[in-house]
């Protein structure tokens, strides 16, 4: 219904210019708000979703530009040839990128992005192949079944729908598999690694979509323009487009939209009226521009889009009865998890010291000591979250020691966090859901043209009851970051059982929780510990990882004091020593 | 959907102000702003001098600022035609926003009077470039000139530093022709940006070629670095500019270090050195009186003179135009672009223009002088 | 190319190294405190320097009335922000309008009577400094809960306004400022100017005092503590509105000596403080956006790699200076650790 009704709109919007009651200088800024929407939907996904500057937006367009001209008037291609020839080159530029610097904290991405968009403007002005600094005219019209595009009014319609089209996409793409993976990327970054899906590739497919646009708008523009230059790919273009996307609200698909058209459009009334208002001669309409960005910006830091319409995650329906294939979990007593000597310096601090322990399937190990026991770091290595500087991880009986986080979710080991790593911005069922993204398989070519319908249906599905189980269902499609600081330690350990584990690891999962939550969760892990998985718990509430460990690892100072059943740990002296200080 | 209420409100205000054609309309787009503001703002001083009434019909000046780019540029272009619907359009500045201008006016037929050098502009005048013209001297015209000059001063090499843009383009193209046409030899070729802090590498690479003569291509003061710089490496040879340098902005960041610099220029640079035969010396005398008088002693540049120029064009086109057509009609525009085509013996600040359907500049050596800097000041050379 | 011709480059480099090496120690400066990236820090530069040049030949320069401009807005925004406090009116109406205050007359007095080179570079910095400390009263304070890339966006919007009125009261054309020796120093093949000499003194007087100032005085010591943990430092009562300024103000002050002593080795425009602005942001990134060491020697490395390939490639200057630093950047991500910790 609603589609229907947004598709009745583009209908009406595309036919508007063609009925020629829209004055024709209104269709050519039009124009110009629609390529920039293009790119800026990349920034979007790249910027706003992905967290990664790009100072290099329109120097990956010009790739795109520059591409079609040539193979239009050197070759002369078809410009539709040309299309994904474009695409390609603007995403095999950023890829070449990408590889040297997504690895690195995103201030190194920023420069690099940087450095590029300002040598290939003066590469592009030395060069003879792209025509020097005056580029590249005469670019022919695109025309299709015979009917000539070149007017503002019809090329309007390839513009809009190209907008429309990029919309969608990026909605499909951002409500999908990698798509959480990517909306994790800002705030829950470690978690999507410890869900089986690794930063560096959604930060990389991020990029690389965040090209493609941007080639499909170099194409846009070289057709629209029919003649391309260094200027119009500069850094300070690249700026503008920055611009646009946080004005209009980075991380916001209508904020693409918005942004270009508040830039487009004040840029363009400001030389109108600007004159009127200051006679005398004189430029001030970049001083009055950038006043208004300002007051913009402080007015809506978070962007226009979110300002004017608080927009808030939908409800989404779900068919509960779809069910994914799930693993076969060892008989209880298998031995699961096992830590040979290991040991943790960061500098001079030992932070693990030559730790073993072990963990069997349907059992509850306990994990507890003091603060700065070194208990979370045991989890970092154990997850492969961080490297150990020296020992053995075993995990049923395979040597599972300098694995990634990917990795070793893969096997069947989730966890939870002693920080809460939720994506404030996504519902919580979403956010759940991202902890089944092994479980599914759709990549981002699926997602983009909505193909994967079926499998999100069963992730969905799968996800709705682990919240269900830890009974959180009436908070499903709230954003996560507006829950309790207890609840959403709780929506951790529900995504952690997407995963489908066979290992639980939870750091401090009872923190924060009244005391009747404190027994829906005692109750919950008693219950998966009959299902056969194996439970380690970090936990500084004594009285509740008392009732419910089979064995309690102690430790202080990185290194195990003693090991044992929870009656004789209890009455051990070290381990009262150990908490209360030199009691003798 | 407030955006589109709003959207909509704008787009009842503009098709509101879609004017009545009583008064014949010429939109300007220069750059105001960006790097050739300095080509830019002295245009833009100019419309000030131009005339308001031609024939009995009221002249209306729409002007745009550009920034620089060309996509600014062509959306001005659009802007002026489809929103103020002009009858003809003055400008740009610069040659990559000409170049990206040239399809739209040729689109909508619409004659275009360009401010910029390059000959690409207008040649061939067929299809779209029909509808093209231009003012300024075609930057062969002044790289001959030079050429010529360093031949005669027995110059039989030299180096080029010129501006990593496309004012230096284009020169390096013109000159490397002229200079071939005079067997002299380039030996090097060196390129800085406007706005650099140092030229010293170029200087030095320059110097170490040991051409008899250099020749710098940079518009205004910026054109002044790479001068002070050859000063302060000991370079003793001859040093020529191009016509970019014509103002007095030059001369002042300059100071004794650009002293005999040889550069080729439009006779406005020296309109009261010109002898009192010149055809062009009281037009030029007059614009420079106008602006000086508006502007302050001494702030004429060149630049302004070829916005004036295409006033003078227009003056001299629009009374033949009127009996064809009225203004704001596609017939007058038409009619306007056929009359410019025509005018011959057009006398500018910058020459006497003879177009033809073939040329739409019309320049010969008429509209360019040799100057050299003496005591700070131009100095027209015989 | 020879040896002495690599020695001038070399000694060309370090001289706008130095100007990027104080550019760059601004940038970081005010990153780690505001984590405001300042983009117009390079507009600083060229403003100082082109407010010398007119000082210097006897003018009075426009940039006072920025000044004035910029201290009253940045009036009406404080005394609007304390409007529910009332009790910092006094420090809120010296600290903005105090400066204009004393330049402004200052400069009408003393412009028409060819105060000096001394007294103008004082001027200079005396009307240029105390616009940064305005702006941001006026542009990022109000934002200071805002992401890094919103106040980047905030930074860029404020460069676009300050080059608007740059080109407004500056004019297109270019100035080349009176420098402060005419002396010509021969030591071997170079012939260093005497400009360059003061360049170096300065900025190297300039960083040394900066490392006392973050090393030795209680104030910059807490300044220091605000760039590490922001909410740390406002526990013990250090407020981050205060550190902020600090930071601007001293950006503002570095700033403005650089142009002044930029201003007579070459022509400054309005439009000047983009790309060596860029190359101190290209240095403060390539040092990390933390060390301040670290940014120095990358602005010098810059400076120099950009001095050599201006006679090597001159065409390809601007791209061999920035392509060279992503090999910097590759060689940094195959020995780094990945990084996770973003935003």
């Amino acid at each position: 219904m609603k589609r229907g009704l947004w598709l009745l709109f583009l209908l009406a919007w595309l036919a508007a210019p063609l009925l020629g009651i829209v004055p024709p200088f209104w269709i050519s800024l039009a124009n110009t708000i629609g390529i920039a929407t293009v790119v800026v939907l990349g920034l979007v996904v790249l910027t706003g979703v992905g967290g990664m500057t790009s100072f290099g937006q329109a120097s990956l367009m010009g790739f795109g530009a520059y591409t079609t001209a040539l193979l239009n008037t050197s070759l002369h291609l078809s410009p539709w040839i040309a299309l994904p020839a474009s695409i390609a080159a603007s995403v095999a530029a950023a890829l070449t990128l990408g590889a040297v610097t997504l690895r690195l904290s995103s201030q190194y991405l920023a420069l690099a992005t940087l450095a590029w968009s300002v040598s290939l403007f003066y590469l592009a002005g030395n060069l003879d192949l792209t025509g020097r600094y005056d580029g590249i005219p005469a670019i022919p019209a695109v025309s299709l079944f015979n009917i000539n595009l070149a007017a503002p009014e019809k090329f309007f319609v390839v513009i809009w729908v190209s907008v429309a089209l990029a919309m969608l996409a990026t909605a499909n793409l951002l409500d999908s598999r990698v798509g959480r993976a990517m909306r994790a990327l800002r705030g829950g970054a470690i978690a999507a690694a410890s869900c089986g899906a690794p930063p560096a590739q959604a930060k990389l497919l991020a990029f690389l979509y965040a090209a493609a646009l941007a080639g499909w708008a170099g194409w846009l523009y070289a057709h629209l323009q029919r003649a391309v230059n260094p200027t119009p790919f500069s850094f300070a273009a690249s700026t503008e487009y920055l611009l646009m996307a946080v004005l209009g609200g980075a991380g916001h698909i209508g904020g693409a939209l918005l942004g270009a058209a508040i830039f487009t459009l004040l840029n363009d009334r400001l030389q109108s009226f600007l004159p009127l208002l200051i006679p005398t001669p004189g430029n001030f309409e970049l001083v009055a521009f950038g006043c208004l960005m300002l007051v913009l910006l402080q007015t809506a830091p978070e962007g226009l889009w979110p300002h004017l319409f608080r927009p808030r995650p939908q409800p989404r329906p779900i068919d509960e009865t779809l069910a994914l294939p799930r693993r076969n979990i060892p008989p209880p007593g298998t031995l699961l998890l096992e830590s040979i000597a290991l040991t943790r310096r960061f500098g001079g601090l030992v932070a693990v010291d030559a730790l073993s322990f072990s963990a069997c399937a349907g059992e509850i190990v306990g994990v507890i000591g003091p603060n700065g026991a070194g208990k979370s770091t045991i989890f970092n290595l154990l997850t492969g979250v961080d490297q150990p500087s020296a020992g053995q991880i075993k995990f049923r009986s395979e040597e599972i020691t300098g694995s990634n986080a990917a990795a070793i979710a893969e096997l069947g080991i989730a966890r939870s966090f002693q920080h809460v790593q939720l994506v404030a911005g996504m519902s919580v069922i979403e956010n759940v859901c991202l902890g089944a993204h092994l479980r599914g398989h759709a990549g981002p070519l699926r997602a983009l043209l909505q193909l994967d319908c079926a499998e999100e249906a069963a992730l969905f599905a799968e996800a709705m009851r682990q919240l269900d189980r830890v009974g959180l269902r009436q908070h499903a499609d709230r954003p996560a970051g507006s829950l309790a600081l207890g609840q959403q330690r709780i929506v951790e350990i529900a995504r952690a059982l997407c995963l489908d584990p066979v290992m639980l690891l939870l750091d401090e999962p009872a923190a924060g929780l009244r005391h009747n939550e404190k027994e829906q969760l005692a109750t919950l892990l008693r219950q998966l510990r009959a299902e056969g998985l194996g439970v380690l718990l970090v936990e500084h509430d004594m009285d509740f990882v008392m009732q419910l460990a089979d064995r309690l690892v102690v430790m202080n100072f990185g290194a195990k004091l003693t090991e044992g059943a929870p009656e004789s740990v209890g009455r051990n002296p070290q381990v009262i020593e150990a908490y209360l200080g030199t009691a003798a | 959907m407030k955006f589109h209420i709003a959207l909509g409100a704008l787009i009842a205000l503009a098709a509101a102000t879609v004017a009545k054609a009583d008064t014949i309309k010429v939109g300007i787009t220069v750059s105001q702003t960006g790097p050739a503001a300095s080509l830019g703002i002295p245009q833009r001083n100019s419309v000030a001098l131009l005339p308001t009434e031609i024939a009995g019909q009221k002249i209306e000046y729409i002007v745009l600022d550009d920034a620089t780019d060309a996509t600014k540029a062509v959306a001005n272009t659009r802007k002026l035609i489809d929103e103020d619907n002009v009858d003809v359009i003055i400008g740009p500045s610069i040659t990559p926003a000409a170049l990206a201008m040239v399809d739209v006016v040729g689109e909508k037929k619409v004659p275009l009077i360009v401010l910029a050098a390059s000959a690409r502009i207008i040649e061939p005048p067929t299809g779209a470039k029909a509808w093209v013209f231009k003012t300024p001297q075609n930057d062969s015209l002044m790289a001959d000139a030079v050429a010529a000059r360093m031949a005669q001063d027995g110059v039989k090499s030299i180096a080029f530093i010129g501006f990593n843009d496309s004012y230096g383009d284009g020169w390096l193209t013109e000159i490397t022709r002229a200079l071939a046409a005079k067997n002299i030899a380039l030996l090097d070729t060196e390129r800085y940006a406007r706005t650099d802090t140092s030229v010293t590498g170029q200087v030095l690479k320059a110097i170490s070629a040991k051409p008899d003569a250099i020749l710098i291509a940079g518009a205004g003061s910026p054109a002044a670095l790479p001068a002070k710089a050859l000063v302060e490496r000991g370079y003793k040879g001859r040093v020529y500019q191009t016509h970019g340098v014509a103002n007095a902005d030059f001369l002042r960041v300059g100071g004794k270090d650009v002293e005999g610099e040889i550069l080729p220029a439009g006779p406005v640079l020296v309109a009261d050195q010109l002898p009192a035969n010149n055809e062009v010396k009281p037009v030029a005398q007059k614009y420079v009186s106008q602006y000086e008088a508006k502007y302050g002693a001494g702030s004429m540049a060149t630049f302004g003179a070829h916005l004036y120029d295409a006033g003078l064009l227009l003056t001299a086109a629009i009374p033949e135009a009127l009996k064809k057509a009225k203004p704001g009609t596609a017939e007058f525009r038409s009619a306007l672009r056929d009359a410019m085509e025509h005018q011959t013996g057009v006398v500018m600040t910058q020459g006497v223009a003879n177009l033809s359907p073939a040329d739409h500049n019309g320049f010969d050596a008429r509209a360019r002088v040799m100057v050299t800097v003496r005591d700070g000041k131009w100095l027209l050379l015989p | 190319m020879d040896a002495s011709i690599l020695l001038i480059l070399v000694q060309d480099g370090l001289v706008n190294g130095a100007i990027y090496a104080l550019l760059a120690l601004s940038l970081v400066l005010v990153f780690t405190v505001t984590r405001v990236l300042f983009i117009p820090q390079g507009e600083l530069v060229a403003f100082a320097a082109l407010t010398y040049s007119t000082l210097a030949e006897g003018h009075v320069p426009a940039s006072i009335f920025l000044l004035a401009g910029l201290g009253a807005t940045a009036c009406l925004r404080g005394l609007w922000d304390a409007r529910a406090t009332r009790n910092k009116y006094g420090k809120i109406l010296f600290g903005t309008l105090g400066p204009p205050a004393v330049v402004v007359p200052l400069t009408l007095w003393l412009a028409p009577r060819h105060p000096g080179l001394a007294v103008s570079a004082l001027l200079a910095v005396a009307t240029v400094a105390p616009m940064a400390p305005a702006l941001y009263r006026i542009a990022f304070a109000p934002l200071a809960s805002a992401s890094i890339l919103t106040l980047l966006i905030a930074a860029v919007s404020v460069r676009f306004a300050m080059v608007g009125i740059g080109l407004v009261i500056f004019g297109p054309e270019g100035t080349r400022g009176i420098g402060f020796s005419d002396a010509f120093f021969t030591v071997g093949p170079l012939t260093i100017p005497g400009q360059a000499i003061w360049i170096w003194i300065v900025t190297f007087a300039l960083m040394l005092a900066l490392a006392i100032f973050f090393g030795r005085t209680l104030i910059g010591r807490a300044l220091r503590a605000t760039a590490i943990n922001r909410l740390g430092a406002q526990l013990v009562g250090i407020p981050a509105e205060g550190a902020g300024r600090l930071a601007f103000t001293l950006a503002g002050a570095i700033g403005a000596i650089s142009g002044v002593l930029v201003a007579p080795l070459t022509t400054i425009y309005y439009d000047t403080g983009f790309l060596i602005g860029l190359k101190g942001f290209v240095a403060a990134i390539a040092g990390g956006l933390v060390g301040y060491p670290a940014a120095v020697i990358a602005a010098l490395a810059v400076g120099i790699v950009e001095s050599v390939s201006s006679f090597w490639a001159s065409a390809y200057k601007e791209v061999i200076v920035f392509t060279a630093v992503l090999p910097v950047l590759l060689v940094r991500s195959l020995l780094g650790p990945p990084s996770e910790h973003d935003e």
